[in-house]
Protein backbone atom coordinates (compact mmCIF):
# COMPACT_ATOMS: atom_id res chain seq x y z
CA UNK A 1 0.00 0.00 0.00
CA UNK A 2 0.98 3.40 -0.45
CA UNK A 3 1.42 6.04 2.54
CA UNK A 4 -0.93 8.64 2.28
CA UNK A 5 -2.40 12.21 4.05
CA UNK A 6 -4.30 9.99 6.38
CA UNK A 7 -1.13 7.73 7.46
CA UNK A 8 0.65 11.05 8.42
CA UNK A 9 -2.37 12.26 9.82
CA UNK A 10 -2.55 9.10 12.18
CA UNK A 11 0.97 9.21 13.41
CA UNK A 12 0.77 12.61 14.02
CA UNK A 13 -2.89 12.47 16.13
CA UNK A 14 -1.52 9.22 18.07
CA UNK A 15 1.41 12.13 19.12
CA UNK A 16 -0.41 14.61 19.99
CA UNK A 17 -2.71 12.33 22.41
CA UNK A 18 1.08 10.29 23.96
CA UNK A 19 1.97 14.12 24.48
CA UNK A 20 -1.29 15.32 25.68
CA UNK A 21 -2.04 12.98 28.22
CA UNK A 22 1.81 12.86 29.46
CA UNK A 23 1.62 16.48 30.18
CA UNK A 24 -1.23 15.48 31.86
CA UNK A 25 -0.74 12.39 33.87
CA UNK A 26 3.13 13.20 34.49
CA UNK A 27 4.33 14.15 37.99
CA UNK A 28 8.12 15.98 37.04
CA UNK A 29 7.88 19.24 35.37
CA UNK A 30 10.84 18.44 33.00
CA UNK A 31 9.15 15.30 31.81
CA UNK A 32 5.82 17.56 31.17
CA UNK A 33 8.12 19.56 29.17
CA UNK A 34 9.20 16.81 27.06
CA UNK A 35 5.64 16.08 26.66
CA UNK A 36 4.50 19.54 25.46
CA UNK A 37 7.70 19.29 22.89
CA UNK A 38 6.08 16.32 21.64
CA UNK A 39 2.63 17.78 21.15
CA UNK A 40 4.23 20.72 18.55
CA UNK A 41 5.98 17.87 17.13
CA UNK A 42 3.20 16.06 16.17
CA UNK A 43 1.52 19.42 14.82
CA UNK A 44 4.22 19.75 12.20
CA UNK A 45 3.89 16.75 11.29
CA UNK A 46 0.59 17.54 10.40
CA UNK A 47 1.53 20.49 8.88
CA UNK A 48 4.46 19.21 6.64
CA UNK A 49 2.16 16.47 5.36
CA UNK A 50 -0.93 18.71 4.80
CA UNK A 51 1.67 20.90 2.78
CA UNK A 52 2.69 17.91 0.58
CA UNK A 53 -0.62 17.26 -0.50
CA UNK A 54 -2.34 20.62 -0.62
CA UNK A 55 0.28 21.66 -2.80
CA UNK A 56 0.80 24.85 -0.87
CA UNK A 57 3.99 26.25 0.98
CA UNK A 58 2.23 28.38 3.65
CA UNK A 59 1.86 24.89 6.33
CA UNK A 60 5.92 24.51 5.88
CA UNK A 61 6.11 27.87 6.54
CA UNK A 62 4.69 27.79 9.68
CA UNK A 63 6.59 24.48 10.67
CA UNK A 64 9.87 26.72 10.86
CA UNK A 65 8.33 29.36 12.91
CA UNK A 66 6.81 26.49 14.97
CA UNK A 67 10.25 24.84 15.07
CA UNK A 68 11.81 28.55 16.85
CA UNK A 69 8.86 29.59 18.74
CA UNK A 70 9.22 26.00 20.45
CA UNK A 71 13.02 26.68 21.40
CA UNK A 72 11.96 30.10 22.66
CA UNK A 73 9.65 28.51 24.55
CA UNK A 74 11.53 25.79 26.51
CA UNK A 75 14.39 28.70 27.26
CA UNK A 76 11.78 30.47 29.27
CA UNK A 77 9.87 27.43 30.63
CA UNK A 78 13.17 25.99 31.77
CA UNK A 79 14.18 29.53 33.58
CA UNK A 80 10.85 29.17 35.21
CA UNK A 81 11.87 25.46 36.73
CA UNK A 82 14.94 27.24 37.79
CA UNK A 83 13.38 29.94 39.74
CA UNK A 84 11.14 27.66 41.15
CA UNK A 85 13.79 24.71 42.18
CA UNK A 86 15.94 27.46 43.99
CA UNK A 87 13.07 28.63 45.78
CA UNK A 88 11.32 25.38 46.36
CA UNK A 89 13.93 22.46 46.19
CA UNK A 90 11.80 20.56 44.06
CA UNK A 91 9.88 20.16 40.74
CA UNK A 92 7.03 17.92 41.37
CA UNK A 93 4.15 19.25 40.01
CA UNK A 94 2.13 18.01 43.11
CA UNK A 95 3.61 20.01 45.79
CA UNK A 96 3.38 23.51 43.61
CA UNK A 97 0.29 24.07 45.90
CA UNK A 98 0.96 27.09 48.27
CA UNK A 99 -1.35 29.09 45.86
CA UNK A 100 -4.45 27.62 47.42
CA UNK A 101 -7.08 29.83 48.78
CA UNK B 1 4.45 45.09 -1.66
CA UNK B 2 7.99 45.86 -0.17
CA UNK B 3 9.98 46.38 2.60
CA UNK B 4 9.18 50.16 2.55
CA UNK B 5 5.48 49.73 3.10
CA UNK B 6 5.82 46.51 5.84
CA UNK B 7 8.43 49.47 7.78
CA UNK B 8 5.49 51.46 7.53
CA UNK B 9 2.66 49.12 8.27
CA UNK B 10 4.43 47.84 11.85
CA UNK B 11 6.24 51.72 12.18
CA UNK B 12 4.05 51.57 15.78
CA UNK B 13 5.45 48.26 17.11
CA UNK B 14 9.08 49.95 15.57
CA UNK B 15 8.76 52.51 18.16
CA UNK B 16 7.55 49.92 21.01
CA UNK B 17 10.43 47.99 20.16
CA UNK B 18 13.19 50.75 19.98
CA UNK B 19 11.56 51.94 23.31
CA UNK B 20 12.21 48.78 24.77
CA UNK B 21 15.97 48.25 23.91
CA UNK B 22 16.45 51.66 24.79
CA UNK B 23 15.09 50.56 28.53
CA UNK B 24 16.68 47.48 28.90
CA UNK B 25 20.36 49.28 27.41
CA UNK B 26 19.53 52.52 30.12
CA UNK B 27 18.46 49.64 33.17
CA UNK B 28 21.29 47.40 32.51
CA UNK B 29 24.02 50.08 32.87
CA UNK B 30 25.73 50.13 35.91
CA UNK B 31 26.96 53.28 37.58
CA UNK B 32 29.04 53.69 40.57
CA UNK B 33 28.84 50.62 43.28
CA UNK B 34 27.28 48.87 40.61
CA UNK B 35 23.92 50.48 41.59
CA UNK B 36 21.91 51.23 38.61
CA UNK B 37 22.18 55.27 37.91
CA UNK B 38 18.56 55.56 36.68
CA UNK B 39 15.85 55.78 38.88
CA UNK B 40 12.89 53.80 37.57
CA UNK B 41 10.71 56.43 37.80
CA UNK B 42 12.88 57.78 34.96
CA UNK B 43 13.18 54.57 33.35
CA UNK B 44 9.26 54.51 33.20
CA UNK B 45 8.98 58.06 32.01
CA UNK B 46 11.17 57.27 29.04
CA UNK B 47 8.32 53.94 27.94
CA UNK B 48 5.51 55.68 28.66
CA UNK B 49 6.60 58.05 26.47
CA UNK B 50 7.34 55.10 23.84
CA UNK B 51 3.93 54.05 24.46
CA UNK B 52 2.59 57.45 23.72
CA UNK B 53 4.74 58.03 20.60
CA UNK B 54 3.19 54.52 19.24
CA UNK B 55 0.04 56.13 19.92
CA UNK B 56 0.68 59.43 17.56
CA UNK B 57 2.33 57.23 14.82
CA UNK B 58 -0.54 55.18 14.67
CA UNK B 59 -2.56 58.37 14.32
CA UNK B 60 -0.33 59.51 11.18
CA UNK B 61 -0.59 56.31 9.34
CA UNK B 62 -2.65 56.34 6.26
CA UNK B 63 -6.32 55.24 6.99
CA UNK B 64 -6.47 52.10 5.59
CA UNK B 65 -3.65 49.23 5.03
CA UNK B 66 -2.52 45.52 4.00
CA UNK B 67 0.80 43.78 4.21
CA UNK B 68 -0.18 40.63 1.75
CA UNK B 69 -3.57 40.13 4.23
CA UNK B 70 -1.25 38.96 6.80
CA UNK B 71 -1.17 42.50 8.48
CA UNK B 72 -4.16 44.49 8.09
CA UNK B 73 -4.61 47.99 9.53
CA UNK B 74 -8.29 49.42 9.32
CA UNK B 75 -10.30 51.55 11.22
CA UNK B 76 -11.12 49.26 14.08
CA UNK B 77 -7.75 47.52 14.51
CA UNK B 78 -6.30 51.17 14.91
CA UNK B 79 -8.92 51.80 17.40
CA UNK B 80 -8.46 48.70 19.22
CA UNK B 81 -4.55 49.17 18.97
CA UNK B 82 -5.22 52.06 20.63
CA UNK B 83 -6.50 50.14 23.36
CA UNK B 84 -4.11 47.82 24.08
CA UNK B 85 -1.60 51.09 24.06
CA UNK B 86 -3.62 52.46 26.88
CA UNK B 87 -4.28 49.42 28.62
CA UNK B 88 0.06 48.83 28.84
CA UNK B 89 -0.03 52.86 29.88
CA UNK B 90 -2.04 52.45 32.66
CA UNK B 91 0.23 49.17 33.98
CA UNK B 92 3.05 51.73 33.60
CA UNK B 93 1.85 53.48 36.47
CA UNK B 94 2.17 50.56 38.64
CA UNK B 95 5.58 49.66 37.94
CA UNK B 96 7.55 52.85 39.91
CA UNK B 97 5.44 51.10 43.10
CA UNK B 98 5.16 47.62 42.60
CA UNK B 99 7.04 45.96 40.13
CA UNK B 100 10.04 43.39 41.80
CA UNK B 101 12.83 45.90 42.48
CA UNK B 102 15.86 44.44 40.57
CA UNK B 103 16.65 44.75 36.96
CA UNK B 104 13.48 47.31 36.70
CA UNK B 105 14.47 47.58 32.65
CA UNK B 106 13.78 44.77 31.49
CA UNK B 107 10.96 44.59 33.28
CA UNK B 108 9.42 47.39 31.36
CA UNK B 109 10.90 46.32 27.99
CA UNK B 110 9.14 43.16 28.37
CA UNK B 111 5.87 44.76 28.93
CA UNK B 112 6.52 46.77 26.00
CA UNK B 113 7.53 43.03 24.13
CA UNK B 114 4.06 42.16 25.46
CA UNK B 115 2.33 45.10 24.36
CA UNK B 116 3.70 44.71 21.05
CA UNK B 117 2.61 41.07 20.41
CA UNK B 118 -0.61 42.12 21.79
CA UNK B 119 -0.94 44.98 19.29
CA UNK B 120 0.61 42.99 16.76
CA UNK B 121 -2.38 40.38 17.74
CA UNK B 122 -4.73 42.95 16.89
CA UNK B 123 -3.68 43.40 12.99
CA UNK B 124 -3.27 39.91 11.90
CA UNK B 125 -5.40 38.27 9.69
CA UNK B 126 -3.08 35.23 9.06
CA UNK B 127 -2.93 31.92 11.43
CA UNK B 128 0.82 32.19 10.99
CA UNK B 129 0.82 36.33 12.14
CA UNK B 130 -1.59 35.11 14.67
CA UNK B 131 0.04 32.57 16.07
CA UNK B 132 3.21 34.42 16.37
CA UNK B 133 1.93 37.79 17.92
CA UNK B 134 0.23 35.46 20.31
CA UNK B 135 3.24 33.38 21.16
CA UNK B 136 5.49 36.82 21.64
CA UNK B 137 3.00 38.18 24.20
CA UNK B 138 2.67 34.68 25.98
CA UNK B 139 6.47 34.40 26.35
CA UNK B 140 6.56 38.10 27.29
CA UNK B 141 3.89 37.43 30.27
CA UNK B 142 5.16 34.16 31.40
CA UNK B 143 8.34 36.08 32.00
CA UNK B 144 6.65 38.89 33.64
CA UNK B 145 4.00 36.89 36.09
CA UNK B 146 7.71 35.04 37.40
CA UNK B 147 9.45 38.64 37.60
CA UNK B 148 9.82 38.16 41.39
CA UNK B 149 12.74 35.96 42.04
CA UNK B 150 12.48 36.29 45.74
CA UNK B 151 8.97 35.39 45.81
CA UNK B 152 8.36 31.52 45.58
CA UNK B 153 4.88 32.70 44.60
CA UNK B 154 5.40 34.70 41.34
CA UNK B 155 7.56 31.63 40.37
CA UNK B 156 4.84 29.14 40.97
CA UNK B 157 2.53 31.05 39.49
CA UNK B 158 4.57 32.13 36.41
CA UNK B 159 4.88 27.85 35.99
CA UNK B 160 1.22 27.02 36.27
CA UNK B 161 0.80 29.91 33.64
CA UNK B 162 3.19 28.65 31.34
CA UNK B 163 2.39 25.09 31.55
CA UNK B 164 -1.86 25.84 31.01
CA UNK B 165 -0.44 28.56 27.84
CA UNK B 166 2.31 26.08 26.50
CA UNK B 167 -0.65 23.14 26.68
CA UNK B 168 -3.01 25.77 24.85
CA UNK B 169 -0.56 26.65 22.43
CA UNK B 170 -0.68 23.08 21.26
CA UNK B 171 -4.05 22.67 20.89
CA UNK B 172 -4.21 25.94 18.92
CA UNK B 173 -1.71 25.07 16.68
CA UNK B 174 -3.04 21.56 15.91
CA UNK B 175 -6.71 22.88 15.34
CA UNK B 176 -5.05 25.75 13.20
CA UNK B 177 -2.99 22.73 11.12
CA UNK B 178 -6.68 20.64 10.27
CA UNK B 179 -8.10 23.72 9.11
CA UNK B 180 -5.29 24.87 7.24
CA UNK B 181 -5.36 21.15 5.95
CA UNK B 182 -8.77 21.46 5.46
CA UNK B 183 -8.88 24.64 3.39
CA UNK B 184 -5.31 24.67 1.78
CA UNK B 185 -5.02 28.52 3.24
CA UNK B 186 -3.97 29.94 6.15
CA UNK B 187 -5.61 33.44 5.39
CA UNK B 188 -9.02 33.94 7.72
CA UNK B 189 -11.02 35.41 4.96
CA UNK B 190 -9.69 32.50 2.46
CA UNK B 191 -10.66 29.93 4.85
CA UNK B 192 -13.67 31.44 5.34
CA UNK B 193 -14.30 31.45 1.19
CA UNK B 194 -13.60 28.22 0.92
CA UNK B 195 -15.74 26.97 3.76
CA UNK B 196 -18.88 28.26 1.61
CA UNK B 197 -17.88 25.72 -0.86
CA UNK B 198 -17.09 22.83 1.43
CA UNK B 199 -19.10 20.40 3.17
CA UNK B 200 -18.06 20.40 6.80
CA UNK B 201 -16.31 17.06 7.82
CA UNK B 202 -15.53 16.05 11.51
CA UNK B 203 -12.01 16.74 11.50
CA UNK B 204 -12.83 20.27 10.43
CA UNK B 205 -15.26 20.33 13.23
CA UNK B 206 -12.64 19.03 15.61
CA UNK B 207 -9.78 21.63 14.20
CA UNK B 208 -12.07 24.49 14.90
CA UNK B 209 -12.91 23.19 18.09
CA UNK B 210 -9.31 22.72 19.28
CA UNK B 211 -8.85 26.47 18.13
CA UNK B 212 -11.64 27.77 20.09
CA UNK B 213 -10.33 25.60 22.87
CA UNK B 214 -6.57 27.53 22.69
CA UNK B 215 -8.00 31.12 22.32
CA UNK B 216 -10.54 29.47 25.69
CA UNK B 217 -7.39 29.34 27.77
CA UNK B 218 -6.65 33.31 26.33
CA UNK B 219 -10.00 34.73 27.41
CA UNK B 220 -10.07 32.79 30.52
CA UNK B 221 -13.44 30.74 29.46
CA UNK B 222 -14.24 27.58 31.83
CA UNK B 223 -12.70 24.72 31.71
CA UNK B 224 -9.58 26.94 30.69
CA UNK B 225 -9.25 28.95 33.27
CA UNK B 226 -7.77 26.89 35.97
CA UNK B 227 -4.71 28.73 35.51
CA UNK B 228 -5.86 32.29 36.08
CA UNK B 229 -6.46 32.30 39.95
CA UNK B 230 -2.43 31.33 40.72
CA UNK B 231 -1.59 33.42 38.09
CA UNK B 232 -3.41 36.43 39.58
CA UNK B 233 -2.54 35.75 42.68
CA UNK B 234 1.26 34.96 42.59
CA UNK B 235 2.41 37.61 39.98
CA UNK B 236 4.00 40.67 40.92
CA UNK B 237 0.93 43.42 40.90
CA UNK B 238 1.34 44.90 37.34
CA UNK B 239 2.00 41.99 35.32
CA UNK B 240 -1.29 40.76 36.60
CA UNK B 241 -2.62 43.77 35.95
CA UNK B 242 -1.32 43.34 32.00
CA UNK B 243 -2.47 39.77 32.03
CA UNK B 244 -5.76 40.57 33.31
CA UNK B 245 -6.52 44.27 30.41
CA UNK B 246 -4.25 43.63 27.61
CA UNK B 247 -3.94 40.23 27.14
CA UNK B 248 -7.67 39.88 27.65
CA UNK B 249 -8.78 42.46 25.06
CA UNK B 250 -6.77 41.32 22.49
CA UNK B 251 -7.48 37.30 22.90
CA UNK B 252 -11.20 38.51 22.59
CA UNK B 253 -10.35 40.73 19.31
CA UNK B 254 -8.54 37.54 17.69
CA UNK B 255 -11.38 35.39 18.88
CA UNK B 256 -14.55 37.18 17.28
CA UNK B 257 -12.24 37.88 14.20
CA UNK B 258 -11.39 34.20 13.56
CA UNK B 259 -15.20 33.44 13.78
CA UNK B 260 -16.63 36.43 12.17
CA UNK B 261 -14.22 36.14 8.94
CA UNK B 262 -13.18 32.52 8.56
CA UNK B 263 -16.22 30.34 10.42
CA UNK B 264 -18.80 32.62 9.73
CA UNK B 265 -20.51 29.71 7.66
CA UNK B 266 -20.05 27.20 9.87
CA UNK B 267 -22.02 28.56 13.27
CA UNK B 268 -24.34 26.28 14.15
CA UNK B 269 -26.84 27.11 16.51
CA UNK B 270 -27.53 26.92 20.57
CA UNK B 271 -31.28 27.55 20.49
CA UNK B 272 -33.63 26.14 23.43
CA UNK B 273 -34.68 22.81 21.37
CA UNK B 274 -32.94 24.22 18.03
CA UNK B 275 -29.64 22.61 18.38
CA UNK B 276 -27.74 22.78 15.43
CA UNK B 277 -23.48 21.90 15.33
CA UNK B 278 -21.26 24.97 15.05
CA UNK B 279 -19.23 26.79 17.15
CA UNK B 280 -22.38 28.58 18.65
CA UNK B 281 -23.12 25.52 20.56
CA UNK B 282 -19.61 25.09 21.35
CA UNK B 283 -19.48 28.99 22.47
CA UNK B 284 -22.45 28.58 24.44
CA UNK B 285 -21.38 25.79 26.23
CA UNK B 286 -18.47 27.87 27.69
CA UNK B 287 -20.31 30.79 28.27
CA UNK B 288 -23.08 28.75 30.88
CA UNK B 289 -19.58 26.85 32.83
CA UNK B 290 -18.21 30.44 32.90
CA UNK B 291 -20.96 32.19 34.40
CA UNK B 292 -21.99 29.77 36.62
CA UNK B 293 -18.42 28.13 37.73
CA UNK B 294 -16.96 32.11 37.98
CA UNK B 295 -19.47 33.25 40.00
CA UNK B 296 -19.96 30.55 42.44
CA UNK B 297 -16.35 30.04 43.13
CA UNK B 298 -15.80 33.62 43.51
CA UNK B 299 -18.39 33.52 46.22
CA UNK B 300 -15.89 31.73 48.37
CA UNK B 301 -12.85 33.23 47.65
CA UNK B 302 -10.74 35.12 50.30
CA UNK B 303 -8.05 36.29 48.22
CA UNK B 304 -9.45 39.56 46.37
CA UNK B 305 -6.83 38.47 43.90
CA UNK B 306 -8.45 35.32 43.33
CA UNK B 307 -12.13 37.09 43.69
CA UNK B 308 -11.42 39.04 41.37
CA UNK B 309 -9.51 36.38 39.10
CA UNK B 310 -12.80 34.48 39.41
CA UNK B 311 -14.85 37.48 38.28
CA UNK B 312 -12.47 37.89 35.27
CA UNK B 313 -14.20 34.53 33.95
CA UNK B 314 -17.66 35.11 34.74
CA UNK B 315 -17.29 38.15 32.84
CA UNK B 316 -15.41 36.31 29.96
CA UNK B 317 -18.49 34.47 30.26
CA UNK B 318 -20.76 37.41 29.80
CA UNK B 319 -18.68 38.74 26.97
CA UNK B 320 -19.07 34.82 25.12
CA UNK B 321 -22.96 35.47 24.97
CA UNK B 322 -22.60 38.39 23.14
CA UNK B 323 -19.74 36.97 20.54
CA UNK B 324 -22.79 34.01 20.04
CA UNK B 325 -25.19 36.81 18.48
CA UNK B 326 -22.94 37.61 15.96
CA UNK B 327 -24.05 40.73 14.38
CA UNK B 328 -22.50 44.13 14.57
CA UNK B 329 -25.02 45.00 17.65
CA UNK B 330 -23.02 41.94 19.22
CA UNK B 331 -19.47 42.23 18.50
CA UNK B 332 -19.84 45.95 19.23
CA UNK B 333 -21.35 45.17 22.52
CA UNK B 334 -18.39 42.52 23.17
CA UNK B 335 -15.14 45.17 22.02
CA UNK B 336 -17.21 47.76 24.51
CA UNK B 337 -17.72 45.72 27.37
CA UNK B 338 -13.72 44.16 26.79
CA UNK B 339 -12.14 47.90 26.68
CA UNK B 340 -14.12 48.85 29.37
CA UNK B 341 -13.23 45.39 31.89
CA UNK B 342 -9.60 45.61 30.88
CA UNK B 343 -9.35 49.15 32.56
CA UNK B 344 -11.52 48.45 35.53
CA UNK B 345 -8.97 45.36 36.18
CA UNK B 346 -6.29 47.82 36.20
CA UNK B 347 -7.26 49.82 38.26
CA UNK B 348 -8.74 47.39 40.75
CA UNK B 349 -5.19 45.68 40.45
CA UNK B 350 -3.67 49.53 41.12
CA UNK B 351 -5.98 49.05 44.53
CA UNK B 352 -5.14 45.99 45.58
CA UNK B 353 -1.35 46.70 45.14
CA UNK B 354 -1.59 49.29 47.69
CA UNK B 355 -3.41 47.72 50.15
CA UNK B 356 -0.60 44.52 49.64
CA UNK B 357 1.98 47.10 50.26
CA UNK B 358 0.58 48.76 53.42
CA UNK B 359 -0.94 45.98 55.79
CA UNK B 360 0.81 43.02 54.12
CA UNK B 361 -1.46 40.85 52.53
CA UNK B 362 -4.88 40.66 49.99
CA UNK B 363 -7.49 38.89 51.92
CA UNK B 364 -10.71 41.13 52.30
CA UNK B 365 -10.04 40.91 56.07
CA UNK B 366 -7.02 43.38 54.66
CA UNK B 367 -9.11 45.61 53.14
CA UNK B 368 -10.96 47.10 56.35
CA UNK B 369 -10.92 50.18 57.06
CA UNK B 370 -9.39 51.41 53.78
CA UNK B 371 -12.17 54.20 53.40
CA UNK B 372 -10.66 56.18 56.69
CA UNK B 373 -6.76 55.61 55.55
CA UNK B 374 -7.43 56.52 51.94
CA UNK B 375 -10.70 57.92 50.92
CA UNK B 376 -9.59 58.26 47.47
CA UNK B 377 -8.39 54.83 46.75
CA UNK B 378 -11.34 53.43 48.53
CA UNK B 379 -13.87 55.90 46.22
CA UNK B 380 -12.36 54.97 43.22
CA UNK B 381 -12.40 51.10 44.33
CA UNK B 382 -15.85 51.49 44.91
CA UNK B 383 -16.43 52.62 41.30
CA UNK B 384 -14.47 49.90 40.09
CA UNK B 385 -16.14 47.22 42.11
CA UNK B 386 -19.55 48.35 41.55
CA UNK B 387 -19.07 48.90 37.89
CA UNK B 388 -18.15 45.11 37.75
CA UNK B 389 -21.44 44.61 39.57
CA UNK B 390 -23.60 46.44 36.61
CA UNK B 391 -24.86 48.48 39.00
CA UNK B 392 -26.05 51.78 36.64
CA UNK B 393 -25.12 54.62 36.16
CA UNK B 394 -21.82 53.16 35.84
CA UNK B 395 -20.27 51.60 32.52
CA UNK B 396 -20.37 48.17 33.84
CA UNK B 397 -24.33 48.25 33.87
CA UNK B 398 -24.14 49.22 29.76
CA UNK B 399 -21.95 47.15 28.63
CA UNK B 400 -23.81 44.36 30.18
CA UNK B 401 -26.94 45.70 29.06
CA UNK B 402 -25.72 46.17 25.30
CA UNK B 403 -24.51 42.12 25.63
CA UNK B 404 -27.37 40.56 27.12
CA UNK B 405 -29.88 42.58 24.65
CA UNK B 406 -27.78 41.54 21.51
CA UNK B 407 -28.12 38.02 22.82
CA UNK B 408 -31.61 38.00 23.26
CA UNK B 409 -31.79 39.01 19.44
CA UNK B 410 -30.86 35.33 19.28
CA UNK B 411 -28.09 34.52 16.99
CA UNK B 412 -27.58 35.28 13.14
CA UNK B 413 -28.96 31.55 11.80
CA UNK B 414 -31.38 30.85 14.80
CA UNK B 415 -34.83 31.63 16.42
CA UNK B 416 -34.75 35.40 17.13
CA UNK B 417 -35.58 34.39 21.30
CA UNK B 418 -33.18 31.19 21.03
CA UNK B 419 -30.69 32.73 23.39
CA UNK B 420 -33.27 33.24 26.37
CA UNK B 421 -31.98 30.41 28.50
CA UNK B 422 -28.33 31.57 28.44
CA UNK B 423 -29.41 35.17 29.02
CA UNK B 424 -31.37 34.14 32.11
CA UNK B 425 -28.67 32.47 33.49
CA UNK B 426 -26.21 35.37 32.91
CA UNK B 427 -28.91 37.76 34.85
CA UNK B 428 -29.35 35.12 37.78
CA UNK B 429 -25.47 35.05 37.91
CA UNK B 430 -25.10 38.58 37.73
CA UNK B 431 -27.87 39.23 40.86
CA UNK B 432 -25.50 36.42 42.53
CA UNK B 433 -22.20 38.23 41.84
CA UNK B 434 -23.03 41.15 44.01
CA UNK B 435 -22.80 39.74 46.98
CA UNK B 436 -19.26 39.05 46.54
CA UNK B 437 -18.56 42.94 45.58
CA UNK B 438 -20.24 44.01 48.29
CA UNK B 439 -18.50 41.54 50.90
CA UNK B 440 -15.40 43.19 49.97
CA UNK B 441 -16.66 46.83 49.43
CA UNK B 442 -18.17 46.22 53.81
CA UNK B 443 -14.89 45.64 54.63
CA UNK B 444 -13.54 49.12 52.90
CA UNK B 445 -16.22 51.14 54.30
CA UNK B 446 -18.40 49.55 56.96
CA UNK B 447 -15.21 48.13 59.18
CA UNK B 448 -12.82 50.22 61.30
CA UNK B 449 -9.17 49.35 60.37
CA UNK B 450 -7.63 46.20 61.93
CA UNK B 451 -4.86 48.18 63.71
CA UNK B 452 -3.74 51.52 63.94
CA UNK B 453 -0.04 51.34 62.95
CA UNK B 454 2.19 54.48 61.53
CA UNK B 455 2.28 53.18 58.28
CA UNK B 456 1.65 56.01 55.63
CA UNK B 457 -2.12 56.88 54.74
CA UNK B 458 -3.71 58.84 51.91
CA UNK B 459 -3.03 57.48 48.01
CA UNK B 460 0.48 57.91 46.23
CA UNK B 461 0.17 60.73 43.24
CA UNK B 462 1.13 58.09 40.53
CA UNK B 463 -1.50 55.54 41.16
CA UNK B 464 -3.61 58.52 42.13
CA UNK B 465 -3.53 60.07 38.92
CA UNK B 466 -4.20 56.23 37.14
CA UNK B 467 -7.20 55.59 39.56
CA UNK B 468 -8.54 59.23 38.78
CA UNK B 469 -8.24 57.77 35.13
CA UNK B 470 -9.67 54.74 35.32
CA UNK B 471 -12.27 55.94 37.70
CA UNK B 472 -12.94 58.84 35.75
CA UNK B 473 -13.51 56.87 32.31
CA UNK B 474 -16.09 54.31 33.80
CA UNK B 475 -18.07 56.96 35.27
CA UNK B 476 -17.65 59.00 31.59
CA UNK B 477 -18.84 55.83 29.78
CA UNK B 478 -21.64 55.73 32.08
CA UNK B 479 -23.11 59.00 31.60
CA UNK B 480 -22.19 58.56 27.99
CA UNK B 481 -21.62 55.53 26.44
CA UNK B 482 -22.29 56.23 22.68
CA UNK B 483 -18.67 57.98 23.17
CA UNK B 484 -17.37 54.87 22.82
CA UNK B 485 -19.82 52.44 21.23
CA UNK B 486 -20.82 54.46 17.93
CA UNK B 487 -16.81 54.79 17.14
CA UNK B 488 -16.78 50.97 17.43
CA UNK B 489 -19.89 50.28 15.80
CA UNK B 490 -18.81 53.18 12.71
CA UNK B 491 -15.45 50.75 12.62
CA UNK B 492 -17.16 47.86 12.18
CA UNK B 493 -19.62 48.80 9.26
CA UNK B 494 -16.43 49.86 7.32
CA UNK B 495 -14.37 47.03 7.90
CA UNK B 496 -18.06 44.62 6.97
Amino acid sequence: MSIGLNEFLAVSGLLFAIGFFGVLLRRNTLIIYMCLEIMLTAVAIALVAFSRFNGSMEGLLLVFFIITVAAAEVAIGLAIIVALFRKRGTVQVEELNSLQP
Amino acid sequence: MNYLEFLILVLPEAVLTMTALIVIGLGAKSGRGGANPFSSGFLTAIGAAGIVAAGLVLALLPAEASLGGMLVLDPLTRLFKWVILAMSLLTLALVPGWAPPAHRGEYLGLILFATVGLSLVISSEDLLMIFLALELASLSLYILAGYNCDDSYSAEAAMKYFLFGSISAAFLLFGMSLVYGYTGSTHLAEIGAALADLPTEPIFALGVVMMLAGLGFKVVAVPFHLWAPDAYQGAPAPSAALIASGSKVAGFFILAKILLLSFADWDGSADWGGFATGWVPFLALLAALSMVFGNLSALAQTSVRRLLAYSAVAHGGYILLGLLSGGTVGIAAVLFYITLYGMTAIGAFGVVALVEQRRGGDSVAHFAGLAKEAPFTAGCFLVFLISLAGIPPLAGFFGKFFLFTSALGGSAAGDPSGLVWLVSLGLGMNVLSLYYYLRVLKQVFARPPAESTGHATGTPPLLGCMLATTAGAIIFLGCFPNLLLKPIEAALRVVG
